[in-house]
């Protein structure tokens, strides 16, 4: 008894630097943070002015529903284009599927700068595929594909979106038993009882667990955003970039919209996660 | 036929990826690229992040930067994912789940204003020293190192494994020597070059925390992006071969690289 009691401690010892490291740089901080978008920047009294400006101001309204969009564009996009992708690979031979994989693992540590200087040079301006486009077909100088715009950025970040469902949908579909749906065709189940009762409650929890990370990710993605077009653009994350480091600087107001931002990424996952429970078989 | 179309689909998809990480390669060696070919080779715009010593010094913080957060990972983490491997209880996965879930609703942007605004003031002003880009880092990258260290825990039943060596008169000392690290080693080397990777590339966060005095190599970039993209073009590159690099080493020593991936993001 003595003996188990004393092992147990000295494993809770080897939990301690991990646990303080946590505490200390980012339970803290996030608290410190959301006591802190209470008061006010410059007389440090307690108001709700800071949330009542998310509310109130037209820019910080239009900041919100920009991300909700632009996540969602960007997840759809990532979860069409990645479930193909992943549905491709899983019919490769094994070799093929390996060499496919690992090149579309090689975008999650690349940096955001990296794939903005890529997407300058394809289609930027005078990028490199606007100008072959407008010499194979002999269009003039001011048709271009904008980069810069709303849906440019959605195809420069379709290049993390895809490759990130791809990972998760090639190994669900791995995973799909063709003989279940063999087994459900042989017992008269017609296609739609198939994809309602068979093929969907086991592609779906894959599927919904990679567009819960799709969609957090896009809410809180910016820096490609900002070496594309600066604050141009008006998004939640890029204003409280804004609002963190640059002269707009006001860090209550910062971290009001932080916990908005947290609020919304926390509520889309509770929703995802009941949505995954409906579909799974026997729900 | 359809052996055929799957052919040009894979070639296509192949080209998805590769183009565009073909493009910053093909910049930083080419004189000019203002129409649709590149012209000339040269190595200029490598050699000024050596010879400018903006460029160069923030290479070297990048590198340490780098080297620090991986190592603070690993002091973290893998004492955690020992002892977590011994420990399942229900805190033991709870804690597991955290970790999980953690950087899924705390991104980049919100971890970053927050270290701003608690460590910005005495006792602890560390926003704008490299301690701060190591601590931002760290906290980026331990889920990746964490859940491949502990993996590597429960892949081979460490308990079993200590228990069998110290029935046959291994002391602590010597189970760890030709036990437990041998067999742990590749997982824990594993999280420490996805560690890396992302912090040579990381943007977001080193820029609301770095300041002026921890210019890092990505921080450069932003600017380079702006002023001089033959420079960042070189700049750019460096970060495409350090992420292969990783990756390949990776693929050496697990094998079972995208299982890794998809479970880490």
């Amino acid at each position: 008894m003595q003996a188990i009691r004393e092992r147990l401690r000295t494993e809770y010892l080897f939990l301690l630097p991990f646990l303080g490291f946590l505490l200390l740089f980012e339970i803290y901080p996030l608290i410190n943070m959301a006591v802190r978008s209470f008061f006010d920047n410059t007389t440090n009294q307690f108001t709700w002015q800071n949330y009542y400006n998310v509310w109130s101001q037209p820019h910080f309204r239009a900041a919100i529903r920009n991300s909700l969009l632009f996540a969602t564009a960007c997840s759809a996009v990532g979860a069409v284009g990645g479930t193909f992708v992943g549905y491709i690979a899983s019919r490769l031979s094994p070799r093929a599927r390996s060499l496919l994989l690992s090149l579309y693992s090689l975008p999650l540590t690349l940096s955001g700068l990296v794939v903005a200087f890529a997407f300058i040079v394809l289609l930027g301006r005078n990028g490199v595929l606007n100008l072959l486009v407008r010499q194979i077909f002999g269009l003039p100088r001011n048709v271009y594909f904008n980069v810069y715009s709303w849906h440019g950025l959605v195809v420069v970040y379709s290049f993390y979106q895809i490759p990130l469902m791809t990972l998760t949908m090639a190994a669900v579909f791995l995973n799909l038993d063709r003989s279940l749906v063999e087994a459900a065709r042989n017992l008269g189940a017609n296609t739609w009882q198939v994809w309602r009762y068979v093929i969907i409650p086991v592609l779906a929890p894959g599927f919904l667990a990679g567009l819960n990370i799709q969609f957090a990710g896009m809410m809180g993605a910016f820096g490609t955003v900002l070496a594309l077009v600066g604050g141009e653009k008006n998004l939640l994350s890029v204003q409280i970039y804004y609002h963190t480091s640059e002269s707009t600087y006001n860090l209550p107001q910062a971290g009001a919209l932080a916990v908005v931002l947290v609020i919304l990424i926390a509520l889309l996952l509770f929703v995802l996660n009941r949505l995954e429970r409906m579909v799974r078989p026997g729900g | 036929m359809r052996g055929w179309i799957q052919r040009v689909l894979f070639v296509f998809l192949v080209l998805f990826i590769v183009v565009p990480l073909l493009m910053p390669i093909i910049f930083s060696f080419s004189e000019v690229w203002m129409g649709i070919l590149p012209r000339g080779f040269t190595l200029r715009w490598y050699e000024a992040i050596i010879k400018r010593p903006k460029n160069y010094s923030a290479l070297m913080v990048s590198l340490t930067v780098a080297f620090g957060a991986v190592a603070l990972d690993s002091i973290i983490s893998i004492p955690a994912a020992y002892a977590l491997n011994r420990l399942e209880t229900k805190g033991g996965r709870l804690l597991r789940n955290f970790s999980q879930i953690l950087p899924l609703i705390f991104p980049p942007v919100i971890v970053g204003t927050a270290l701003v605004q608690a460590f910005s003031r005495p006792p602890l002003a560390l926003t704008g020293s490299v301690f701060m880009v190591i601590i931002a880092h760290a906290l980026i990258g331990f889920p990746f190192m964490f859940r491949n260290t502990l993996a590597s825990f429960q892949t081979i039943d460490e308990r079993t494994l200590s228990e069998a060596a110290a029935s046959l008169g291994a002391n602590l000392w010597q189970r760890l020597r030709y036990v437990i690290i041998p067999n742990v080693l590749p997982g824990i080397m594993v999280g420490a070059l996805l560690v890396f990777a992302i912090s040579i590339g990381e943007f977001e966060v080193t820029s609301m925390v770095a300041g002026f005095t921890a210019q890092t190599l990505p921080l450069q970039l932003f600017q380079q992006i702006r002023n001089d993209m033959r420079v960042a073009s070189a700049i750019s590159a460096f970060l495409v071969y350090v992420s292969i690099l990783a990756f390949l080493a990776m693929t050496y020593l697990g094998g079972r690289l995208y299982g890794e991936a998809r479970e880490n993001r």
